[in-house]
């Protein structure tokens, strides 16, 4: 349950919270360049949440597996060359940047070389924007959130697992895809209207993405609204006693103490 | 047919030479580059890798002699030259549903416990707070806060981080939940809430509250637990 | 054969004429992300300019020995490796920083200032000509982000680098520093840097 709860808060703060082109700025060039047209800027948007999530399912991946500290793969391989315990420490982490944009490179190759040969229909509606969406910000941006919540976390627990990264990939794809399909559908209104001449194109694009930027920060505090009540309501449901009792004994819980440094006195 | 092949082969295998002796270069220069880079960010990592590991660590650390003892006690210290012993321990506690995990640090002056210091964090109104949390040995009383990190509103909800509203917390009793009100505290497990602020006030107060209640049963018994083992 | 311009030339043309923010419309994401203050808006800057130089001086030392269908990704290597070293180093030495400008120092490997650099100039000029083209064009984009700071700063705390510049009274105009207030405030300036450039051109026009 609390788990779902997660997944729920994680999909409406990337969506619409902290959306990622009007609260992080990421994927501005395209949200600028290629909002004149409501159906291209839909095509965009598709390709682009498309994309995030395979890079997610990577980064997700080859965080987890290969670059963190201790990491299974690169432990295990290592193992062979230096004695167990140098192994268990390799950190790759400094490799990540690098290894996140070529895997954002080559996905977005195979993706189009793949959807141009089985699916020409969808290559031809979002096709075309492929090769763009390389240099994306949004794409490096979701993988390094999801590195963020893997490495910098403090607890190894606490670390994402890849529902709650594909969740975050996705749903930001779709906050990128509502926001340039709100921004185009505006622009296509704009087309109309007697804007001073220094202000047509980007700048009025710009301002017009503040005010939407404005209406998209009445969604700010949406989330701790939302915990509070989906935990209550689980809360209720498994008749879960939450914090009435603040001076409860320590028989309530389990206690797993790990001291890190081994240099306390047992008693 | 098989003449004109015959006629046409000697100049395609040179071609194909050429254009392979191409693609052997390419090869060649970017493995020489990925070479020289790689030797160059296992430089970077060398040199600056304990650094980088002792500005985490010294984070979270530099604020223990403060939120344990009070400003003016830690600079006391620190001007007599002593320095605190702080030792990390990770924390697990079992809820219903879930496994949460804490960061203590455990702060000892002369071999003799003088307080905890808990991490925490949690969903603030725009994004997730992260606080430290200062307590007694026996886990009685607050002895400091302070914010590591947060992104509420300027001017509103960031005024967490101000010692004049972290203050209130100090001195007050852990075995009441403290509860934020909106005009004047009255009781004494009371939190005056920042005007225009209440979500984030709440916030904190909240994680304050859930820390508390998930550790204190574990630190006193942490703490009673050490106790003899300095006697001995 | 196209005549090749000269490294002052390049260094000058970066600085206003082609400023990399207001003219090319190049490199937004950091623009709007980390302005606003100054601080964070001048960091970001000096990391920019420290990945163009050595990705344009890089670039134009192996220029004759790159075919078409590597390039990028030479430079993508490149400029991903640089990145990481301007990422540690502020990590290492200016740690509250590199916390505030978070992921937006690794995003500057897809910021398109730089591979845009690389490709235009710095794979068919000198090292010297790459090198001053990098200086102008970092000079640009520092000049154009601290514009944007000033006013975000100013207006939204009060302050300028952290010292206090209007009085005290100032109701401080938090939506400068929020999200929104970075679109205003480009959008406009833009708007303004048009305004006078077409101003000027239509006066030289008329002499």
């Amino acid at each position: 349950m609390s788990y779902l709860i997660d997944i729920i808060l994680i999909a409406v703060g990337a969506a619409l919270i902290n959306n990622f082109v009007l609260y992080y700025f990421v994927g501005i060039c395209p949200f600028i360049g290629v909002s004149r047209r409501v159906d291209m800027a839909f095509g965009m948007g598709c390709a682009v949440t498309f994309v995030i999530s395979i890079a997610a399912f990577l980064s997700w991946t080859i965080t987890t597996y290969v670059l963190m500290p201790g990491a299974p793969l690169s432990k295990w391989i290592a193992g062979f060359f230096v004695p167990a315990d140098v192994a268990a420490k390799i950190d790759l982490t400094i490799l990540s940047y690098i290894v996140y944009i070529f895997a954002i490179a080559s996905s977005v190759q195979f993706v189009e070389m793949y959807v141009r040969k089985f699916y020409p229909p969808l290559y031809k509606s979002f096709g075309v924007f492929l090769p763009l969406i390389t240099t994306n910000c949004a794409i490096l941006f979701a993988c390094l959130k999801i590195m963020g919540n893997i490495i910098g976390v403090d607890n190894p627990a606490d670390a994402w697992d890849l529902g709650r990264s594909l969740t975050l990939a996705v749903f930001g794809g779709v906050g990128f895809t509502i926001a340039i399909v709100i921004m185009a559908g505006i622009r296509e209104e704009l087309d109309l209207c007697d804007i001073p001449k220094p202000f047509q194109g980007a700048a009025i694009t710009l301002v017009v993405a503040g005010i939407l930027a404005m209406a998209f920060m009445g969604f700010t505090g949406v989330d701790s609204g939302l915990q509070k009540a989906l935990t209550s309501q689980a809360g209720a449901s498994t008749a879960e006693n939450k914090n009435a009792d603040i001076n409860v004994g320590m028989s309530k819980f389990i206690i797993e103490n790990q001291p890190i440094d081994e240099n306390i006195p047992k008693g | 047919m098989v003449k004109q092949n015959k006629i046409i082969e000697p100049e395609a295998t040179g071609m194909l030479k050429s254009k392979k002796r191409g693609y052997i270069l390419q090869a060649w220069l970017v493995l020489t580059l990925a070479l020289c880079f790689g030797a160059s960010l296992a430089g970077v990592q060398l040199t600056l890798g304990p650094t980088i590991e002792e500005n985490k660590i010294n984070e979270t650390r530099q604020k223990v002699p403060e939120l344990v003892l009070g400003a003016e006690k830690a600079q006391k210290i620190e001007e007599q030259g002593q320095a605190l012993f702080i030792e990390p321990h990770t924390i697990s506690i079992e809820k219903p549903g879930k496994k949460i995990s804490y960061s203590v640090y455990e702060a000892r002056l002369n071999e003799e416990l003088i307080g905890w210091v808990l991490k925490t964090a949690g969903q603030g109104y725009a994004d997730k707070i992260e606080l430290l949390l200062g307590l007694d040995p026996q886990a009685k009383t607050i002895t400091g806060l302070f914010i590591l990190e947060q992104k509420e509103t300027p001017g509103l909800g960031n005024k967490i981080i101000t010692e004049a509203w972290r203050k209130q917390f100090i001195n007050k009793d852990t075995g009441r939940q403290l509860i934020v009100v909106k005009k004047g505290t009255k009781a004494l497990n009371e939190i005056d809430a920042i005007t225009g602020a209440t979500i984030s006030s709440r916030a904190v107060t909240g994680l304050v509250n859930t820390a508390i209640g998930d550790l204190k049963g574990s630190l006193v018994a942490k703490a009673s637990h050490n106790q003899p083992t300095k006697d001995e | 054969m196209v005549d090749q311009p000269t490294p002052l030339e390049r260094f000058v043309q970066g600085i206003l004429p082609e400023n990399p923010v207001y003219r090319q419309l190049l490199g937004l994401c950091p623009t709007l992300a980390v302005t606003n203050g100054m601080k964070a808006a001048v960091t970001m800057s000096c990391a920019v300019a420290f990945v163009l130089l050595c990705a344009n001086v890089i670039t134009s030392l192996i220029r004759n020995l790159l075919k078409p269908h590597l390039r990028i990704v030479i430079f993508t290597l490149t400029i991903a490796t640089f990145v990481t070293i301007a990422d540690r180093f502020l990590a290492a030495y200016m740690y509250q920083m590199s916390k505030t400008l978070g992921p937006y120092i690794p995003l500057i490997i897809v910021n398109c200032i730089i591979i845009c650099r690389c490709e235009v100039c710095a794979s068919k000029q000198s090292v010297l000509t790459a090198a001053s083209d990098a200086l102008g064009q970092s000079i640009g984009f520092a000049l154009a982000l601290s514009s944007i700071a000033a006013v975000r700063e100013i207006l939204g705390t009060g302050m300028f680098f952290g010292w206090r510049v209007l009085p005290i009274s100032w109701p401080d105009w938090v939506i400068m520093v929020l999200p929104p207030g970075a679109f205003l405030t480009f959008g406009i300036l833009l708007g303004t840097v048009n305004w006078i450039g077409s101003y000027r051109s239509e006066k030289s026009g008329n002499r």
